[in-house]
């Protein structure tokens, strides 16, 4: 399974929605998509450079959003911050279903709202949105069990502590791991940016890759037809080519 | 037939895994210009940040490290205080590990040599850090030595020049100790032009250390408060099991002292893990009362906001302690995995106050000889509280507490204490 990340509106309007279709196109199976945050907490320096450009010039962020949704047929998960939302989240949850909008992903569920987790999902899905649970090494034991139980779609496992910086990890054992604990299906991100990284996680047990910061380096390098190119050769590894 | 050396474990252990919680991860503040964990990467060792970042229950200790731990006199004594028994008129059995007995008096050591082992197999050729009162910087300076790799500290300034012997000792070891604010850094230079006679503190030495790291490609190490350095120190708790398990006692209550936590989780956490022990209890001073008025918040470790964010309990980065003479446990926060663990009500805590610290030092040292550190002395304190309660309940439990260092580089703070006190 592919799982293409974009930033909302990046690297602009136009380009943004060429590299939505791009990106299914060239086989992305589902599409996360981040709208800039206020406070990117758990993001590194890549991803934030382009929300800075994305803050920069200014979008309507629901209007944007409607035809992304308008414009491919995949599965489309919103990727946020729950801490941002929660103001305003039945609202928030609303508009996303009313523009066809498959589901939410929050990175900061099991950290920040540990202890009212499950209310959270259970408000998602009663909007009619699927959740999908975000993981990660630290989380112990007998909660990646449970949340991976409770997650729609897939599990979503973090490798890295922060996106897209290489930390020194062992990427197999870490995926050995949490195999045996979940039934769901698998996906790793979070730092997975090449192709060597992606094998070793695909072997080790993972149903798929969520690719985020890989793309947008390289858009910075050679612009959207770059980052497409190098989606339909993660599509490659992932068919075992 | 078990040799001493057998008494010293071969894998360090982790608690990450064992926590009920998920551990909140390292981040940068909101408007971050530039990458936290990215200036981790670039300062610190890569095996060491592999191990800052593990979630294996179990690390293994390089045959090297542990060569080196033997070396030191590890496994550290784990001794009865039986006169202290003895005066305090209590059923319960009171042991003590005790980890004054390595070289530089204190817990310090075991980190500073698995850090500069990696380091040294990684082809770094010099190591940097910072010290306050001087015992991490002794640890670095041996552990540099002990593996052929030259070494640079950044000691502040007031104590660069009220602790001569610790500077000494490092200059011994064959460190360089400069007094910081230096003029080897642009951070260093600021503030002297402002004022050339700037007293210093433990986070400018903190930022210059990492500045000169950086500028010259050193490597830097880090003392307390991070999960890799809780993990080298698992060593002495893990040690002390072993110690235990071959007198046949099992623990009822655990006792360490906290500054960042280091030598709290070191000592205590294995048993956690192990599930061995009834009652944890992390000891801090009343003068500087993170456990009391602190808050388990996002804050940065270093008072120059270098670091990334971690959640721990705390007084905030800018909390400007009092003068204690414990100068460990000034720091103004705690290792997040010991901090989680106090808020989960999992370890318990005190804090006592220096006058009660001076009695209890007192107390141990006429009952058992040992000078003991005044930060450990915190321990002795709960210690006696703990017995003293056990005679009254007629208990007959064990307590065992981690005694970090021994004191006879404090002798002037004792000094000024007793004139205080009479």
């Amino acid at each position: 399974m592919l799982v293409s990340y974009l930033t909302l509106g990046y690297p602009n309007r136009e380009q943004f929605l060429t590299l939505l279709k791009g990106l299914v196109d060239a086989g992305s199976d589902v599409l996360e998509i981040g709208p800039p945050p206020k406070y990117a907490k758990y993001d590194g320096p890549v991803i934030r450079r382009s929300f800075k450009q994305v803050s920069s010039q200014g979008y309507d962020m629901w209007a944007l959003l409607r035809e992304a949704r308008d414009a491919v047929s995949v599965p489309i998960v919103i990727l946020t911050y729950l801490e941002e939302w929660i103001p305003t989240l039945e609202d928030f949850l609303i508009k996303l279903k009313d523009i066809g909008i498959n589901g939410v992903l929050f990175p900061d569920l099991l950290i920040d709202f540990i202890d009212e987790y499950e209310e959270y999902v259970e408000a998602v899905r009663t909007h009619g949105l699927k959740s999908v649970i975000f993981t990660s090494p630290s989380v112990p034991d007998p909660l990646i069990q449970r949340a991976s139980k409770l997650s729609d779609m897939f599990l979503y496992y973090g490798v890295r502590p922060t996106t897209g910086i290489a930390i020194p990890i062992t990427v197999e054992s870490l995926i050995t791991r949490v195999r045996t604990l979940v039934e769901n299906k698998l996906v790793v991100g979070f730092g997975l940016s090449d192709v060597e990284d992606m094998r070793r996680a695909l072997k080790a047990g993972a149903d798929g890759v969520a690719i985020g910061t890989a793309y947008i380096e390289e858009i910075e390098r050679g612009g959207v037809k770059s980052a497409i190119a190098l989606a339909r050769k993660f599509r490659g590894v992932l068919d075992g080519s | 037939m078990e040799f001493q050396e057998d008494l010293v474990p071969k894998y360090w252990y982790n608690i990450i895994p064992d926590l009920p919680k998920p551990l909140p991860p390292p981040r940068d503040p909101p408007d971050s210009e530039f990458s936290r964990i990215e200036l981790l990467k670039r300062i610190m060792p890569k095996e060491v940040l592999r191990q800052q970042f593990t979630v294996e229950r179990f690390v293994s200790i390089p045959e090297k490290v542990r060569e080196a731990y033997i070396n030191i006199g590890r496994p550290t004594p784990l001794l009865r205080a039986r006169r202290l028994e003895e005066m305090l008129r209590t059923p319960a059995r009171i042991y003590f590990k005790f980890e004054g007995a390595t070289p530089t008096g204190s817990h310090k050591i075991n980190t500073a040599i698995a850090q500069a082992y990696f380091s040294m197999e990684e082809g770094v050729n010099h190591l940097v850090t910072e010290t306050g009162a001087g015992q991490w910087g002794t640890a670095v300076a041996l552990a540099s030595r002990m593996y052929g790799l030259e070494s640079s500290i950044f000691m502040v300034r007031v104590s660069y020049e009220q602790k001569p012997q610790r500077r000494t000792i490092m200059q011994l070891y064959g460190a360089k100790v400069y007094s910081s604010p230096t003029s080897l850094t642009e951070y260093g230079k600021k503030l002297t032009s402002q004022n050339p006679d700037h007293p210093g503190s433990l986070g400018i030495a903190m930022s210059e250390a990492i500045e000169y790291a950086m500028t010259n490609g050193y490597k830097y190490l880090v003392g307390s408060v991070l999960d890799v350095v809780v993990l080298h120190q698992s060593v002495i708790g893990l040690e002390t099991i072993n110690q235990l398990r071959n007198l046949d006692e099992e623990p009822d209550v655990l006792i360490g002292c906290v500054g960042g936590g280091s030598n709290f989780g070191g000592f205590v956490f294995p048993f956690i893990g192990a599930q061995k022990g009834t009652k944890y209890i992390a000891v801090g001073s009343f003068e500087v009362p993170k456990f009391s008025r602190g808050t388990y918040n996002y804050d940065f470790p270093d008072s120059a906001g270098l670091l990334p964010l971690i959640k721990m309990i705390t007084l905030g980065k800018d909390y400007v302690p009092p003068p204690i003479y414990s100068g460990g446990l000034r720091y103004h926060g705690a290792a997040p995995s010991l901090s989680m663990l106090i808020k989960e009500g999992i370890v318990k805590w005190r804090e006592y106050n220096e006058r009660e610290i001076f009695e209890a030092a007192q107390t141990f040292l006429q009952a058992q000889g040992i000078v003991p550190a005044p930060e450990s002395s915190h321990a002795i304190k709960a210690v006696i509280d703990e017995a003293r309660e056990a005679r009254v309940k007629n208990e007959k439990k064990v307590i065992v507490f981690n005694l970090s260092g021994h004191g006879l580089l404090d002798l002037p703070n004792y000094e000024s204490m007793m004139k205080r006190m009479s």
